[in-house]
Order: structure tokens, then sequence, then C-alpha cells
């Protein structure tokens, strides 16, 4: 293995550590305070991101339900697993921060707002995807059962996207620093900063978790040769 | 406005929470599975050869 | 085409086999009907309009009716290997999905046709005119929640604790069918043209069009051995 390969576990944890740590002071010390909402709304920072992320995660498990099918690789489905487990997290985060920064503000713990909806609804098709991929024994039948549920969710989520917009409207949001609508540009460095704080994190994790995923495969391939082995 | 540091300091707590225990069993996966991985492996090599 | 003979016959087969029995339809029709009488007790009907509250009640209803008839017709399909024997044929994966596809919709919208002009009568609320809008409405909406429901359904029955998985997969999924069903049977019911529900409409079309044709294709890997 290449020096760059081995020192890889090393390296991007570090420059991980060091993103997180500037998007913290940026969303801290950097972005101004929000006129109407005060410093809650530097929930905000790692809240948004954090959908934004979720969503993606479910697009690439999409993507790799649909090459398992194509190419019947185990590969492609340890990475749909892995990156809607993932995904699953980085849904939670978003589903406990936006109550605690509604609270506040809006004084209601949860809204049935269009956006806060669909993430509720991407999570619950993310435990699905989790639990069938628990309810089945066979390795193969999993496979390919999670990439159809894979599939089928991630066409969903768009159209749930339209659908629920429609039915509630926009994020009443409108965060700003002085007048005017929309994302305040003076806020708008932090907020890009802080989607490539989640892009990283989301990196590293999966790739801690697709290799657990494979060596899981290769353990019971083990298995399978010792028994028969035994058998002989 | 001040006395929301309380949601403030929750909402970051939890993520960070949230993160260190999913990086924690994730680890201890990694390890358990590596360990019984060199378990089996070994079996497979003592096993009589026929 | 062979595909839609061979899935026309299995249409038939399942219609002639609860011909004989009614067991299912009729197990469907009387929980629906327990469900809007259960339903008449959550809300004061007397003070609250049936025309605004009344698309969720109905379709409430229908969803969860239409659990019982999704299940049904793969669990029939286990006993005895069917399955094996249908795929062995040899059937095209395809026909048998649009095979059961329209068999569950056919369970459903039987059920629909009479529990609307019911709850018409038991919440006193007028119909006539609107009769065709509804059909519509009927139709369309009930078309996506078969035809992934078909998929679905054939995916839990070979899982554990399938009877579990299924309502949780289904109502995540159909969450932008049934608010267009929702939305499209309000507008119907409060007396618009059709043409005012046009947007819901498209997003019900283009739910129906995006997941029968999905389910369709990836029905063959959920029955393959």
């Amino acid at each position: 293995m290449s020096t760059f390969r081995k020192s890889l576990p090393y390296i991007l944890p570090l420059i991980l550590f060091a993103m997180v740590v500037k998007g913290l002071h940026g969303a801290f010390f950097e972005a101004p305070t929000e006129a109407q909402m005060g410093d809650v709304q530097r929930i905000f920072y790692f809240h948004a991101p954090a959908g934004i992320m979720a969503f993606l995660a479910f697009a690439v498990t999409g993507v790799a339900s649909f090459l398992y099918l194509w190419r019947k690789s185990l590969l492609y489905d340890v990475v749909a697993h892995a990156s809607a487990e993932v995904g699953l997290v980085f849904c939670t985060i978003v589903l406990v921060t936006g109550p605690l920064w509604a609270r506040p503000v809006w004084g209601t713990w949860w809204t049935w707002e269009a956006r806060l909806t669909m993430t509720l609804v991407l999570w619950l098709i993310y435990v699905s995807y989790v639990l069938v991929r628990g309810y089945t024994d066979d390795r193969d039948q999993q496979a390919r059962f999670s990439a159809v549920l894979g599939i089928v969710g991630a066409l969903d989520i768009y159209i749930v996207y339209k659908s629920v917009t429609w039915w509630r409207g926009l994020h009443p949001v409108v965060l700003q620093a002085s007048g005017g609508g929309g994302l305040d540009p003076e806020m708008r460095p932090v907020f890009i900063f802080c989607i490539f704080v989640y892009l990283m994190l989301y990196a590293c994790l999966m790739a801690i978790r697709v290799p657990i995923g494979c060596a899981e495969d290769e353990l019971a391939r083990l298995r399978e040769a010792l028994a028969r082995r035994r058998r002989a | 406005m001040k006395d929301n540091f309380g949601y403030l300091f929750t909402a970051y707590t939890f993520i960070w929470v949230l993160l260190a225990v999913y990086l924690g069993i994730l680890m201890g996966k990694q390890r358990s599975i590596r360990r019984r991985i060199d378990e089996l492996s070994e079996k497979l090599e003592n096993l009589p050869k026929n | 085409m062979d595909l839609l003979r061979k899935a026309g016959a299995i249409w038939m087969k399942d219609l002639r086999l609860e011909w004989r029995t009614l067991d299912s339809i009729s197990g469907m029709f009387f929980f629906s009907l327990l469900v809007l009488v259960i339903f008449n007790f959550t809300f004061d009907f007397t003070t609250a309009d049936f025309k605004e509250i009344g698309p969720g009640v109905l379709w409430v209803t229908f969803t969860f009716a239409g659990i019982l008839s999704l299940s049904h017709s793969f669990v029939i399909e286990k006993e005895g290997d069917c399955m094996q024997g249908l795929l062995l044929a040899p059937v095209d994966p395809g026909s048998i999905y649009i095979g059961k596809m329209l068999s569950n919709l056919t369970m459903m919208l039987g059920v629909e046709v009479i529990l609307v002009p019911l709850s018409a009568v038991l919440f006193n609320y007028p119909i006539y005119g609107k009769m065709g809008s509804l059909a519509a409405v009927l139709g369309v909406s009930t078309l996506g929640f078969a035809g992934v429901g078909t998929l679905l359904g054939a995916l839990t029955a070979r899982t554990r604790r399938g009877e579990v998985l299924l309502p949780l997969l289904l109502f995540s999924i159909c969450v932008p069918i049934i608010i267009a069903a929702v939305q499209t049977t309000k507008v119907v019911m409060r007396g618009g043209p059709l043409s005012d529900a046009k947007e819901w409409f498209m997003i019900a079309a283009a739910f129906d069009a995006v997941f029968v044709s999905a389910s369709f294709l990836t029905f063959q890997f959920i029955v393959e051995e």
C-alpha cells in the first residue's frame, strides 16, 4: 500500500476536525446575529446542511441500489446500506435540531410545514429500508429487496417534495441580519462552508462504514467455507 | 433573546453526542468483526486438509 | 400481447377465486364500515363540515382497507408455493405484476364504489352531480396506491413481520398520492370543477406513471428465487 493510502485514515479525520472547528467558529463568531430570532438561529448552520446531506445520502442509496440490480455486485449493496445508515443519522439530526430551533422562535415544537414534513417522511422511508434489511434472512434476498426499496424510495423523494411543498407552501423562513428577504448574503459563506463540513463528515463515515459491510460479508463467506469443510 | 442559549447549546450537544455514539458503535463493530474473521481464518487453516 | 393476455388470466383467476368465497372483499368492506363508524365518534359531524374532513376520513378508510387486500393478495400465493408454479409456467414476472395489480385495484375500487354513496348517506352529504368527477379521482388515486402496493405487498409477504412492514412502507411511500387524493376529493366535494384540482391531478398522474412503471420493472427482483 502506498504511503498516501496508509496515511489516509489519519489525514481525513484531521481535515474533518479542522473543518468542523472552522465551521463552528463561523457559525458562532463570523456569521451575523439574525435580526428577529437572535442567536438561536445559529442552529441553522448545522441543521440545514444535515438536511441536504440526508437527501444526498439517500440519492446515493438509490443509485447504488440501481447499480446492484444491474451489476449484481454485493459491493453496491454494501454502499447502499452504508449510505442509508449514515443518512439516517443525518436525518435524525435534522428532526431533533429543527424543533429545538422552532420552539424558541415560533413557540411550537413541531409544525407540519413542507420541509420538516418531508424530512420526517424521508426518515420513515430510511427506517423501513433498515427494517427490511433486518427482517430478511437470505443475503441475496436482502440485497435484492433493499435495492428495490432503495430505488422506489429515491424516486419517491422528489415526488414527496413536490406534493408536500404544494400542500403546505415553502419554509416560511426568512433569515436576515438586517432587512431584506431570503438568506442574508453575510450568512451565505458560513452556510456553504458547513455544507462542505457535512460532505466531509459523510465521506469519513462512509469510509468507516463500507469496509465494515464488506467485512461482514467476508465473515459470512468464511463461516460458509468452514461449514463446507467440516461437512466434507 | 439571550435565554435561548439553552436551545442552541442542546442542539449542538445533541449533534456531537449522536455522532460520537454512532462512531463508537461503528468502531466496536469493526473490532468485533475483525476478531471473528481472525478466529475463523485460524480455524480454517488448522482444519485437516482432505 | 402475450404479456397482457397472461396478466389478464391472472387477474381473472384472482377474481374468480374471490367470487367463490367473497371473504376478502367482505372483510375489507366491513372493516371500512367500522372505520367510518369510529370516525363518526371522533368528529362531531353536526358542527364539523363533512366537505372539509370527509376526504381525509374517506381516504384513511380506503387505504387501511387497501392494506388488507394487498397483504392477502400475496399470502394466497405463498400457500402451496403457487408463486413458484406461476413462474415456472412460464409466466413473465411483469405479467404477474400487472395481473395482481389489476386484481388489487378491482378489490379496492369495488369497496370504494360501495362506500362513497354509503358515506354520503351516513354523513348526510349530497353527491348527485359529482359522481363522474369522484369516479375519476378514485380511479387515478387508487391506481397509484395499488400500483406501488402490489410491489410492496409481494416484498413484505416474503419477509419476517411483513404484516407490520407493509403499512410502514406503504404509507411512507404513498404520502404524495394520499395528499393528492385528499386534495382532489376536497375540490370535488366543494362543488368545484375537476380543472380546479389540475395540479393535484398532475401529481397523482405523475405518481401513477412513475411507480407503476418502476414496480413493473423491479417486480422480477422480488419474486425470483
